[in-house]
Formats: C-alpha cells, structure tokens, sequence
C-alpha cells in the first residue's frame, strides 16, 4: 500500500514545502511529518509528503543474510 | 554460494527442507512480488498468499456508497487518489459518477485537495482519505493546516485504517496456518517495529519488514524463512534504508492529534474495533460524515469472495468468479479492480504462463 | 444501460472490445479477428482514420496538430504504405482562440511538407462552450502499398524476432508529467512520422509485420499480436530500450511505461534470418538510432506476452484495463 520514491531535496518552497528531483523529474512535496531535514538530503515521498530521510545502504546486511542462509544450509538441516 | 537471486531463493527453499506459507500483507508487495518476477523465481518449497493490506480493496462497500453520495452532491468537489475510481460501490464506482457529471478529481497529494479549497471558497471540496497508517499522516498534516487557516470549506472522508488490527485478527484464526508475514515497509517507516512485536511473542509468528524493489523482497522473504529454520520468530527490518526500529514518531503525532482509532468495517474481514482511524470530536467542522449528516448505508451481499482472499483462505484462481464472470474489464469485487488487488494482480501477470 | 467510460478510450481490452462492438454493426458474419493499424483495400490503396484529442494540446515535442498528422500516416507506415493524401476533420469548442487552430494547422502543415502529403480535403465545425473539450481533430490518410503482399500479424512465426524502435512510453509520460505537475526537464514526446525510419524495411522478404504503438503502449501492441496472430512472445526486460526520464515519471506516478501511449514508437517483427539488416536499417535512421531486439515470437504460451524481468524471474504482460491511473497504493 505504499508507492513512494526517493527524492532528493533541492530547495525550499515554504515553512514546510520544498522541492526536489526523483532522478530527472521535479517534483513538489510537504516535509510536515520529518523534524530535521535539509537540502541535499534524500528523503522517501508518498503521496506528495516525505515520510523518512533515507539512509545510505551498501547492500552488506543483505549479503550477510545470504550467507547465514548458505551457512544454515551447510549444518545438515 | 550462488549470487542469482534464483539461486538463492532455491538454496533458501532446500535449507527449510519443507513447505511453508508466507503472507504478504501489502498490496504494493503483491504487484511488485509479481511484477519484478520474484513470484516466479520461488522455489516449491516456498508459497505466498495475499493478505488485507490493499486499503483499497479492503474499503467497505457502503463506505463507497458514503464517497458516492457525497461525490453526487450538487456543488461539491470531491477529491480523490486515483486507486479509488474504480472500486464498485452498490451502484457504480467513483468513475461512473463522474461519467454522470459528478465533480470527481484525482489527486496525488491530500494538499492539493486543501489547495483545491482555497482556490473555490464557493464550493465545498472533500476529499476521501483513503490508506493505512503510510498514508495517514498526510492527512492529519492537511487537517492541522485546514484548522490553523481557517478554511471553511474543506472536509475529509476519513476511510483510514490501521495494519496491526487486521493482523492481529488473521493470526488468531485457528484455521489459517501462516509461517510468517512479510510486513509492508512503509507502514514499518511510520510505525516501527514494536506494533508487531505481539505477532511473534503473542502468536509465534516470524515477521519481516521489506521494502519493495526484487532485492529488498527477496530479502525479506529470506529473513522469514531464516526465522523458521531458527525457530526464532521476531519483528526484524530487512529494510535498513529508510525503517528506524523506532518508526516515524513526529508522523505518529501528528496522526494521534487529529485521529482516534475506531471501529471500522473492512470488506471481506467484518468489523474490527479500533482497526479505523476516525477524525477526533475537535476536528469535527472537517468530518465529512458529520458535515454532511450521511445517512447509513445499507449492506449488500454480492458473490464476491473477496473476504476469503484478503484473509489469505484461498488465492484468487480457486474464487468461482475469477477469469469468468470477475475479470479486470468487469470486476465483480475490489481486489479485482484495484490496481494492487490480488485478484487483479493474479488476473494481470498470473495466467497463462508464468505461474 | 452501458455508458461508456474513458477506459473505453484508453487503449487496451476496453477499447478493442468497444470497437469490434462497432465493427460488428457493420459486419453482421463478425469483423476480422486481428484489427491492423490501416485498412489494405482490395482497389490498392491503403486507409485509416484517427481521432485526436489531448490535454495539454501543446507538449515538450509536439501538439495535436502535429499529432493528428503523424498519427494517421503512422497507421499507414507499419503496413508498408506510403501516404499520399489527407483529409482533416476539425472540431472546435466556441470560445477557442484562432490563433491557437493555426498553430495547429501549422504544425499539421509542416509534417505533411514533410512527407509530401496532400491535404485534400476537410471539414471545419464549431460548437457550443462545453460541450467539445476545445478541439478534436480527425485525420483520414490513405496512400499506396509498397509491398504486393499484406503485412500483419497473422504473419508471425515461432523465432521471429522483435524489434522496438525507441524507448516505450515517451508521449503518455510527457503528457502526464504536464497534467500532474511534474518538472521533467529532457522529457519530450517521441510524436513524430515513422516512414523515414520504416520504409528502408519494406524490401526486405523477412519483414513480418509492423505496428504503431500509440495508446495502451508497447504493451498492448504486443498483447494484441499475441492475440490476434495466436502466437506467443517473449520479451526480454533488459533489452527494452530506456528512458530514464519516462521511468521516473512513471514510477512518481505509480504507472508502467509498457502502458504508457507512444506516438512515433513502433515494434517490428521480422524474420530471424533478416533481423541483423533490419535492425541496421533501423539504426541508420535518424530517428532509430535506438531500436533494438527485445524478443522473439515463440510457440510457447500462444496468445500469451511473457517478460523476463530484470531480476531473472518472469511474468505476463497482459492487455491493460480501462484508464491508467496515477496511484498512491
């Protein structure tokens, strides 16, 4: 139940208004729901307001459930 | 070690060495489960079904009935997220009544329903707040600003309702026998863990929070089965990126301040208590229910056994209707017609071949 | 009583059923089971008829002027007939600006210079405020085969190979980037007349079939020729060409950009034996410097379009019902 997108926010359009880029496209949205947020920040929108700042991710923690499962495997289950 | 998400997926079946079932209770899940071929690349070991967590096809056919009369309203304009314009209420869908001459709009943003009522003070502009508890927070941002401005103009149909609830309800029915829930990632960006903390402690039930592009699902999927080969169920984010364990707390207040849980009919489900979000007794002026003196609505039973698949008993191909007298073109029920319905995602990419 | 509803109008299963309704008025024994983009008529020419009518009326690469032009000589292109002659039908809300029709006119203008296409005749009305959403434009283009045999899709065969054109969805992502607001700078319509890129293929022996995508997207013309040819398609994700600016518009908006209407986009079939050539040819083309192979006609799964996505996995691609909607969920 929840489309939403990575935004990058560019500028500000009002106490609680900015604008950012989803990639290439423009796009206006609400920060109400998020206390500390600033330009530059990537943040995740749905339905035209910003509902987390995301954080940087490598993958690793991923990678490392992988390889639990291939190592839960490798016990004889 | 394999690196196909394919390869993994099977090595992952061959750990668990036996069937399980796993529900994915989000509708956005279900079409991205199918859509970016996951669904496809699970081995026989795995099996999924759908659970309630479209909002839209889980609104009730007499709250449909409530959008539409006050859609046919002379004067009003009623707004609306495109997911909704399809859902068949008892006489047609919010789609039809525009095809009559309703003012019906599709937004993509409750602000712009509020912007909408500032810009014609003459007219009446509601707006139906449709979503879980990703969604709801946005409204109670708008209903905030509408009071703080004054505007006099504006109301909400508040047709939210909360995940936790429904869950709650389907893993105590004796009769569903659910390994672990796949939990949508964006109500986990609201709520946090600890709302579903009652699932493994109270039920045993392993959960997995995930997030929606084919890695993040696979991932989740993973984490579950990694819970049943442990025998160690808890509420686990596999979706680091954008989930604090602690949720969204500034977002929670916001939607406490203007919403009080309240009974609320889910189709297919019944009545739950506390499973809605209504508009507190304070922002009554914007409670379209109450500006509008609704009458109620009548219940009407069709053939429809949506109940069945949004609580996961069947999936949709077992549904008599579906594929003959229940399709994409003439839907009979909503999870035919929404966008993220699991009929319509069975119905979309599910037949013929790839199943 | 049916009304219908702007899904009827969208492209896909809606539209097909509602016109092979019409058809059947007309043809009591049943209309032909595969509906083509232009009619071949037994006298030798080659016809079609399209209706226009979009909103905004002028977008990042074209207008409906421009539109209503490419698009009847586009129908035409993918059955191997070079257009020759136009007749323009205009309807006008009262109240429309002048000026804004000529601009119209203008730009039709300019693509029959283009193509050496003769306008010959026409029809203007007006009528009364609201009940005309501004201008409708109707197009009637008929010119000469260039091929003695009838392309189409009953022509298809297990391993022929498929061919797009460009990135699918440009002219629907444009057209709803402007309707809801989206700033998307390098987003244009691909809206243009296909036979420079087309007619280079017209010679070959292998050439199967061709088919303008226009709404309901690369998806539905797919699913139509695997309807309507009884054969099944595979598709391959990663070989669709892309437009990075059409998939973050249409992932903004919750929409697939298979769906999304094209207008200067199309899918060719052809022998696997003349495909290297025709994707040369292509590619030699100004306006196909993007084409690339994306599939194959397969004896598997007759009527049925099956994708392998991105992640290794696969699905259908089915018909898409009704209007596409911008979603939340």
């Amino acid at each position: 139940m929840c489309l939403a997108m990575p935004v990058r926010l560019e500028r500000w359009e009002g106490p609680s208004e900015a604008w950012g880029r989803a990639g290439s496209v423009g796009v206006s949205f609400r920060t109400d729901l998020l206390d500390d947020v600033t330009v530059g920040d990537r943040v995740l929108v749905h339905a035209g307001f910003a509902i987390e700042k995301l954080r940087e991710e490598d993958g690793a923690e991923r990678e490392a459930l992988w390889r639990e499962i291939h190592r839960l495997g490798g016990q004889g289950e | 070690m394999t690196e196909t998400l394919e390869g993994r997926l099977g090595e992952l079946g061959r750990v668990l060495g036996r069937r399980v079932t796993f529900m994915e209770v989000c509708g956005t899940h279900t079409v991205e489960l199918f859509r970016t071929g996951v669904r496809s690349m699970l081995p026989r070991e795995i099996r999924l079904i759908s659970g309630p967590g479209c909002p839209v096809c889980v609104t009730d056919q007499r709250d449909i009935d409530a959008a539409l009369f006050l859609a046919r309203l002379p004067g009003v304009i009623f707004t609306t997220y495109g997911d909704m314009l399809r859902v068949p209420g008892s006489r047609g869908s919010l789609g039809d009544a525009r095809g009559e001459g309703a003012d019906v709009r599709v937004i993509t943003s409750a602000a712009q329903a509020l912007e909408g009522a500032r810009q014609t003070p003459c007219r009446e502009v509601v707006f139906c707040a449709v979503g879980f508890e990703t969604t709801a927070p946005a409204t109670a941002a708008v209903l905030l600003e509408a009071r703080r401005q004054g505007i006099k103009n504006f109301s909400v149909l508040s047709l939210h309702k909360r995940v936790p609830p429904a869950l709650e309800l389907l893993a105590s029915a004796p009769d569903l026998a659910v390994d672990g829930f796949l939990l949508p990632g964006h109500v986990g960006v609201i709520l946090g863990e600890e709302p579903f903390r009652f699932l493994p402690e109270k039920f045993g039930v392993p959960c997995a929070l995930a997030g929606f592009e084919a890695e993040e699902m696979a991932a989740g999927i993973a984490e579950l089965g990694r819970q049943v080969i442990l025998r160690a169920p808890a509420v686990r984010s596999v979706y680091p990126r954008a989930v604090r364990p602690e949720g969204n707390p500034r977002a929670r207040s916001l939607m406490e301040e203007v919403f009080s849980p309240a009974r609320a009919p889910w189709r297919g489900l019944g009545e739950m208590a506390s499973s809605g979000l209504a508009l507190r007794e304070d922002f009554s002026p914007f409670d379209a229910r109450r500006r509008f003196d609704l009458p109620p609505f009548p219940f009407v039973s069709t053939p429809c056994a949506c109940g069945a698949v949004l609580s996961g008993r069947i999936d949709p191909p077992e549904c008599p209707l579906f594929g003959t007298s229940c399709t994409p073109v003439s839907p009979v029920g909503p999870c035919m017609v929404s966008g993220e319905g699991s009929c319509a995602a069975h119905h979309r990419f599910g037949r013929g071949w790839a199943e | 009583m049916s009304l219908l509803t702007l899904g009827h109008g969208s492209g896909g299963r809606l539209s097909g059923d509602l016109a092979r309704r019409i058809a059947c008025a007309f043809a009591p024994e049943g209309p032909p089971q595969e509906m083509e983009d232009c009619a071949l008529l037994p006298e030798g020419w080659g016809v079609t008829l399209d209706g226009f009518t979009v909103t905004p009326r002028t977008f990042p690469g074209g207008n409906l002027g421009k539109l209503a032009v490419c698009g009847a000589v586009n129908d035409l292109a993918v059955r191997g007939v070079r257009p020759r002659y136009l007749c323009l039908g205009v309807i006008a809300e009262e109240g429309f600006p002048e000026d804004e029709l000529m601009e119209h006119m203008a730009s039709a203008a300019e693509v029959c210079a283009e193509l050496h296409l003769r306008l010959v005749a026409g029809d203007t009305k007006v009528v009364p405020r609201g009940t005309a959403d501004g201008l409708f434009l109707t197009t009637c283009a008929w010119g000469t085969p260039q091929r003695p045999d009838a392309l189409g899709m009953t022509r298809l065969r297990p391993g022929d190979v498929l061919l797009l054109t460009g990135a699918p969805g440009r002219h629907g992502a444009t057209i709803a980037a402007a309707r809801y607001g989206l700033d998307a700078p390098g987003l244009e319509s691909d809206c243009a007349p296909l036979g420079a890129l087309l007619e280079p293929l017209y010679d070959l022996p292998g050439l199967r079939c061709m088919r303008d995508c226009t709404r309901g997207g690369v998806g539905t013309a797919l699913g139509e020729w695997a309807e309507g040819g009884g054969v099944g398609l595979e598709i391959r994700e990663v070989d669709l060409p892309r437009s990075p600016e059409v998939e973050d518009v249409a992932q903004l908006l919750g929409l697939d950009p298979l769906y999304l209407a094209c207008e200067g986009t199309a899918v060719v079939a052809v022998a696997p034996e003349d495909a290297p050539e025709a994707l040369a040819r292509l590619r030699r083309s100004l306006r196909g410097g993007a084409s690339a192979p994306i599939g194959v006609v397969t004896d598997r799964h007759p009527r049925w379009v099956g994708l392998r996505t991105r992640a290794g996995g696969t699905r259908v691609v089915d018909l898409p019902v009704g209007e596409l909607l911008p979603r939340i969920c």
